[in-house]
Parts: C-alpha cells; structure tokens; sequence
C-alpha cells in the first residue's frame, strides 16, 4: 500500500481544523518532504519521527516519503501536533497497521525522539475540531482534552505503546479516578480591605452589573489591593463559559487549574509593558489568542493605565463594546472571544496624589498626564471611583469588614434577577432595553437633564449612568422582582461614583 | 515712535549690559548719549532698525529710567527696571493697586477665592497687580475681566472698559511681551494689553527663561500696596514675591487655609509670622486704608441655603478636598444619600467634584 490518510488537527486563534495528514511511499530517490503550508515546527517533525520511529523499532521506508497536509492549500499549518499521525500513516503505509485505524482514531501529539507523545498546546480546541473519530493524545493533556469530546479520547505513553493498543496487544492508559477533592484557590478576601467603603461598593457594582471600572488614586491607596478581590465576589462560571474559557487557556497554553476546567472567572493582569499583539492576540501562525481573550469572562485588570502604550489601550476599544475581537491578516481573519470585565488603576496626576491641596501639579501638568487616556476610552468605565489612603484609624480598626462570600451572594441575586429580566446583565442593556426595563422616576429624570443640559454627560454617558442605576437599584431592593423605577438616589449615586477625571477649572461661578 | 525709546530698547538688548549699569548711566544721560559712550558694544543700526520694527509690530510702549513717563514707583526701588516695555495705559498705575498671586497648583477653593477677592476689589475701584501665570494668578485677571464685564452691560455697553470706575488690570510677565506665556491665557493677555497695563522687563522676542521669573517678581512687588497671597506651597515663586515685597516694606497678607493642605502651607507660614489674614475684600480695603463701611458689601448669595443635613456634608469638606470615601467614613452616612445630598449642593454650586475631590467653594452658609 503506498498511501495513507490520518486525521490529525491545528490551531487558528481559539479553533481547532480538522487536517488530513497523506502520506505517500513510492519510487525514486529516498527522501522526506512536507508539503501543504507547513510552519517551521511542523517542517521539522520529519527528524523527530523518523527519530521515534527508529528508537521504538519500527521499521523506516528508505524510499521516497511525501507527506501533504490536506484541506486547504492557502492556510498555513502550525505546531507539532500532527507528529504521531505522520508516524501513524508511515505505519500503515508499511502494513504494520490496518487500515482501518485512520477511520476510527485520530492523533493528536508530538513526538518526542525517545519515542514518548508529549502533551501539544490548545488540546481542547484541538480535540473539539475532530467529531467522528476516537481521539488519541499524550498522558498529560487527558484531563483537558475530555472537557472537549465527551468520552472518546485514549491516552498512550509511547509510539510503541500505542501501536500495541492499536493492535490490540495492549491496553490504553486507564483514566484515572478523579480525586473528589477540589482544592479551591487562595482567594484574597474582601474583608482585608479597611475602610473604602465607596470603593467597595463600586466594586460590588462593578461585579453585579459587569460595568467597567476605573480606580483613581494616590500610591498606597490600594487600588490593585482591591481589584484583585473582585475574583472573590464573581459568581462561578456557568457550564458553558467554563468550557469557551479552558478553550482559550488552552489555546494560548496557559496552565489550567487541577481539575482541567476553569470554573472560577478567570483575573488578568497583563503588565503595562504589554505589547499591542500580546493584548488582543496574533503574532504566530497560530494567532495566540490574547490577554483579552485568556480574560474572556472574566476581568481584565490593567494596572497603572497611564503606563501602557496609548494604541494599546485604543485596541481595546472595539473589543470593549463587540465582547469579540476580530483578527485579520493576510492570509487569515478569525474571531476570537473577549467579553470581559475592565478595572483599570491610574494615579491622577505625575505627582501621584491627586487631591487638591497635596498635589503639586499645575493645570497642564495634570492636562498633559490625562492626555494618555483618550476620552472614548475614559467614556467606556461605567464608574470612575477616586481612591485615597485609608484613615490610620480605619487601617487598625480590628473589626474586619464584610467579607467576599456575603458580597458574592448579592452579587449572584442581582446578575441572576438581571438575567431573568431581560435576558442580558445590566451592562449589556441597549438603549431602548433600558426604557423597558430601567423606566427612570421624574426626579431622577429630572437630575440626568440638569447633567446632560451642563455638558457634564456625554450621550454615552447619559446610558452608561442609567444602566450603573438599573443595578445600584437591584442592589438596594434584592427582593423585588417586579421591574420596578429607578430613582433619583439611584441616579445620584451613579453619577457620584463617575466622577470626571479631568481637573475641575470651576473658580468662575460669581 | 520716540527715537530715544528705541534707543533704550536696544540698549536693553544688548549682552552683558546689565540692569545696574544700565540704569545707572541712563539715570544721568540720554539713550543716545549712552549709546555713544559704549562705543564698539552698541548696538549697530540693523539692530536698532530691527528693534524698532519689533517694537511697532507688537504695539508696544518703552520707558526707560530718566524718561519723563517713567512710573515713579519704580524710580526709588532697590533694583529698579531700566527699561521697561508696556502695553496699555501707564496711568492705571495710579489707581490703588492690590497684588494677588499664588501657586500654579492651585485647588479649586483656591481659583475661587482668587476671582471672588479680585472681582469685589475691582469693584471698589482697587487695580490688580498679578503675573498672568497658571492657576492663582490668571484667575485674579479673571475676575478683573468679569467685573469689568459686568460694568460695561450695567452701562448698556456705551462706556469702554477704560472708562470704567473698576479697578483695572496690572499683569507683570516675565518673557517678551510678544511671547504669550503660556499659551492657554492667551485671551487674558491680549485682554490685559488693551484695557489694562502689561508690562515687562524684558525686550521683544525674550524666552520665558527660567530665571527671569524671581526677577519678574520684584517689579510685581514693587507695584503693589498691598500683595495678597491666596495659596502657596512652602516654596515657590509665591514665596520670592513675598519676600521682594518685604524688602519693600509692602504690607503682605495672606488668605488662611487647612493646616493639613500642602498647598496652604506658605500662606499659614506667613500668618504664622505676622501677617495680616484675608478673609474677604473689606480686609484689604481696611489695610489699603480706604473707607468701604458705606458701600454695603454684597452679601446676597444667589445659591440656594442648603438644609440643615447638608450644612453638616459642607462642614466635613471645608478644611480639605475629600473623596467620596472619607466622606462616608466622616459623615457615618450610606451612599445613596450622601451621593443625593452632593447632587443637590453640586447643582446649586456650593460644592465642586474636581478629579473625584469635593471642594466647598466660597464662605459657605
């Protein structure tokens, strides 16, 4: 027999494609040629099998080996996966394996020289591109390629392992039993926090209602201190968001948690180095999926705003109001999810403190800082919260504050009520959503136009507010399901807890 | 234009020709006579041609030690001016003359009290001497403007702002007068060069070099009877003014703030060594010995008096800028209520959001 096909699967961004990976044996000089848009690592799985092959004593054909990674021709191949199914053909190629195999299985693995299948990353999405076949990975990735196909995944050790299962001369790993133990994070705790007691509740709101949230403070104030407790407060993730966010962690080969599956929302927080590509995504052939992805329901915490690189915080604009981002190159274009949670922490000034009286920045000075954020981007934090340094007395106070579990149960009330609703978050309400679902009292309506008339509320805003308002109310009255107003304390607070980050130059109201 | 005015002027330009020497031969002879005695330092005709030229296009007005137009405040200082470029009227100098300067890095509370305190003593007819920098000192010509404004709309807009019995603007700069620094008080410069007096020491084309700044400050203290200072930091060019006015033997007073405010800790300084504090106008006035007890100081407040409960919020944010947090641990209230209560006194104009500070602006109730 002189040809061969295996299934096999390669990476784009957060998706895996099935590959037909043909192989042919036939006349002429003897020689090995990969050919379909193979990428470097791919190139150079013909030493490694050949290698493999040889350390398990399986036979090599000296003749002259074309191996052609089917689908399409224009989309370049990446990553080693498709080891073991090159190796896989070969064999059947040589009648050492029937046929038969390529039908019921597919291989998804790299090879090691030794002979060992190692673990490839994004198996998750890998093994979910193949539908109709029983899939076969390394030992270690098991656990996460189950999350993807049901139970139609074998585990092997070695090449010479496998083609005994394959035989059936052996038996396939056996999976392992689950210890039923689930040894849950270290979680930082709400109750660490003293005092803030307005930050808190911004964050408390930021959590309920998914609004986007910017921290402005001094040093020391504990702005990234309480950013990162909004883990705590965030419901687990529902089956089917656990599942699209171990895709992408597995995709970018982030490590997943010891049970395979990401259930706890995922917290990110990207230095301000960061570079454009390692936010939303791309670079390789294989377009890692980027920060904003690997935060895809969860939150992405961007500490130090002012510090990142000014077309890196504008990528996150569309992404931002899309919950996707949409990639495209020359020679390909994908989607990848990005539905995330903004909290970002800023100082307000070069100085750093900020409050008036303390700073000692003048009006440019401050104008100058701020010119790093653009103003379509500060429009996009629903709430915009100033920190300053907790009171010595509130620092020693030994009353501790309330903790993240208590908060993540209101949390959880008001996203569910949220959902049953109107059938999205509050932050998700569209314009004509929140007439329906968020009718404002005439007070409060009164107290938007007097905003709107003064210029201090931009049409966005004006929507933003209102939707900050929908949830600071399900707040208030957890127990009323009836849509109900929101009124003018709900408004007010809202709008407190957005404050402008530009200095007021108001010293003219004679 | 007066041949001996250019004269002076490209005098003045020439390098190192100092104040001192300068002053002093033009103190006993003519420009052109100077201009003899430097011999191979004069300045050549192109630079005089030039100089004159420089002086048309920018519409500016040179007076020079000796020169009979010369104020006569300047004439017994310590470290007069020799050469003294202007726009606008030199007569303004004889109104009474208050100075009002501060931090660049000024609160909110701090513009404030600036325009209010500029605005009633322009009223009163009291001039205001000021350096057209950041912060304090463009919102003391602020206040100049819209008293000035407000005068000229009583009068149905015939009078001119010259006419006017408001006290007028005086702003010291430190660059050339054709170099607008900074920029953003553009309008206010222009503003001052056609209805006030805008002076400076240096000529035409100067760079606002640092150092011309303490020296700028000396010619502001020199014009001053009195010289406020409304906010300072323990250093700065607030500080230099002061100390130029004390040489002077210009009475300094200065307007008191929270002891824990960065930005009031050189006013506090000085009240702390004996300066007279400024509460409102009338405090000037009594210290400019003018009789103002006729003149029934305004005391209609258009903001509506706040209730009882919002007193109480306005009395936890007066001695400093709090954020929403300390305000909550202060006034032991929950959110939604403190955040109504800010709303209302927000939108009456008692207090002021400034980068997520509140600030109390004026007296208060």
């Amino acid at each position: 027999m002189a040809f061969a096909s295996v299934r096999s699967s390669t990476l784009l961004g957060v998706q895996g494609k099935a590959v037909d990976v043909e192989i042919h044996v036939g006349m002429g000089l003897p020689g090995f040629t990969i050919v379909g848009q193979p990428d470097e690592a791919c190139r150079e799985s013909r030493d490694r099998v050949r290698a493999a092959l040889l350390s398990c004593d399986l036979p090599w054909p000296n003749r002259r080996i074309t191996v052609n990674l089917a689908t399409s021709v224009h989309e370049r191949k990446g990553g080693a996966g498709l080891d073991v199914a090159i190796a896989i053909g070969l064999l059947i190629v040589q009648d050492i394996l029937p046929n038969e195999i390529a039908e019921r299985y597919a291989f998804i693995a790299e090879l090691g020289l030794d002979g060992t299948l190692r673990p490839v990353a994004g198996v998750v999405p890998l093994v979910a591109a193949i539908d109709d076949r029983i899939v076969v990975v390394a030992n270690e990735c098991e656990r996460e390629a189950r999350i993807a196909a049901r139970d139609e995944v074998v585990c092997a050790q070695t090449l010479a392992h496998l083609v005994k299962c394959l035989t059936g001369e052996a038996e396939w790993i056996p999976a392992p039993t689950r210890t039923s133990i689930i040894v849950a994070p270290p979680i930082v705790d709400m109750k660490d926090v003293r005092g803030q007691s307005a930050a808190r509740q911004a964050l408390e709101i930021a959590a309920a209602g998914a609004h986007h949230l910017l921290f402005v403070g001094p040093p020391g104030a504990g702005k990234s201190m309480l950013a990162q407790r909004i883990s705590g407060i965030l419901p687990v993730l529902t089956d089917e968001e656990a599942v699209a966010t171990t895709i992408v962690h597995s995709a970018a080969q982030v490590s997943l948690p010891q049970t395979g599956i990401i259930t706890m929302p995922p917290f990110r927080a990207p230095h301000h180095s960061t570079s454009l590509v390692a936010m939303v995504g791309g670079g390789t052939s294989t377009m890692r999926p980027g920060e904003i992805s690997l935060a895809t329901n969860g939150v992405l915490f961007l500490d130090e705003l002012g510090e990142f690189a000014p077309t890196v915080l504008d990528a996150l604009r569309q992404p931002l109001e899309d919950g996707v981002v949409r990639l495209a190159r020359a020679k390909s274009s994908i989607t990848m999810p990005a539905k995330f949670l903004l909290i970002a922490a800023t100082n307000p000034c070069p100085c750093g403190e900020g409050m008036p009286g303390v700073c000692v920045c003048d009006d440019s000075a401050k104008k100058r800082y701020l010119r790093r954020f653009s103003g379509p981007l500060l429009d996009r934090f629903d709430l915009r919260v100033a920190v300053s340094r907790p009171h010595v007395d509130e620092l020693l106070a030994d009353t501790p504050a309330e903790s993240s579990a208590a908060i993540a149960k209101r949390v959880l009330h008001v996203r569910e009520m949220a959902m049953l609703r109107s059938g999205c978050l509050n932050s998700c309400l569209s314009a004509d959503m929140l007439d329906t679902y968020a009718p404002l009292t005439t007070a409060a309506a009164a107290l938007l136009r007097h905003h709107l008339e003064r210029g201090r509320l931009s049409g966005r805003g004006y929507h933003r507010i209102r939707r900050v308002a929908r949830t600071i109310a399900d707040l208030q009255n957890a127990n009323n399901h009836s849509v109900d107003q929101v009124d003018e304390a709900h408004v007010a607070t809202a709008l407190a807890l957005r404050v402008g980050v530009h200095p007021q130059l108001n010293g003219d109201k004679l | 234009m007066n041949e001996d005015c250019v004269f002076a002027a490209a005098l003045s330009a020439v390098p190192r020709l100092g104040t001192r020497r300068l002053s002093a031969m033009l103190a006993v002879q003519s420009p052109r006579k100077a201009m003899e005695m430097l011999g191979r330092e004069a300045p050549s005709t192109q630079d005089i041609a030039a100089m004159k030229q420089k002086l048309e296009d920018g519409e500016m007005s040179v007076s020079y030690v000796g020169a009979h137009d010369y104020p006569a405040l300047l004439l017994d200082d310590v470290a007069r001016p020799s050469v003294l470029f202007y726009r606008g009227d030199l007569n303004v100098l004889q109104q009474r003359r208050v100075g009002i300067v501060g931090t660049r890095a000024a609160t909110a509370a701090g513009r404030y009290m600036a325009s209010h305190l500029a605005y009633d003593l322009s009223e009163q007819g009291v001039a205001i001497v000021s350096g057209l920098a950041r912060g304090i000192d463009a919102w003391a010509h602020k206040g100049v403007l819209l008293a000035l404004d407000r005068d000229i709309k009583s009068h149905d807009s015939k009078i001119s702002a010259r006419d006017s019995h408001c006290g007028q603007a005086i702003a010291i700069v430190a660059s050339g007068l054709d170099v607008t620094y900074p920029k953003e008080n553009a309008e206010l410069w222009k503003f001052v060069a056609e209805n006030g007096l805008l002076v400076s020491e240096s000529p035409p084309g100067t760079m606002p070099e640092a150092f011309r700044f303490p020296l700028r400050n000396r010619i502001l203290a020199a014009l001053c009877e009195v010289l406020v200072v409304i906010e300072s930091h323990a250093k700065g060019g607030s500080m230099i003014t002061v100390e130029e006015a004390q040489r002077r033997d210009i009475t300094v007073m200065a307007v008191p703030g929270s002891p824990r405010a960065l930005s009031s800790f050189g006013t506090n300084l000085l009240l702390q060594q004996g300066c007279a504090p400024v509460v409102d106008a009338t405090d000037v006035m009594v210290a400019l010995g003018l009789d103002n007890r006729r003149n029934h100081p305004q005391v209609f407040d258009s903001r509506r008096t706040p209730s009882a409960q919002d007193q109480i919020l306005i009395s936890h944010m007066r001695c400093e800028a709090v954020t929403l947090d300390q305000l909550l641990m202060r006034t032991s209230t929950d959110l939604v209520q403190t955040a109504l209560a800010l709303g209302r006194l927000e939108s009456e104009g008692w207090v002021v959001n400034n980068a997520g500070w509140w600030e109390v602006l004026g007296r208060g109730c």
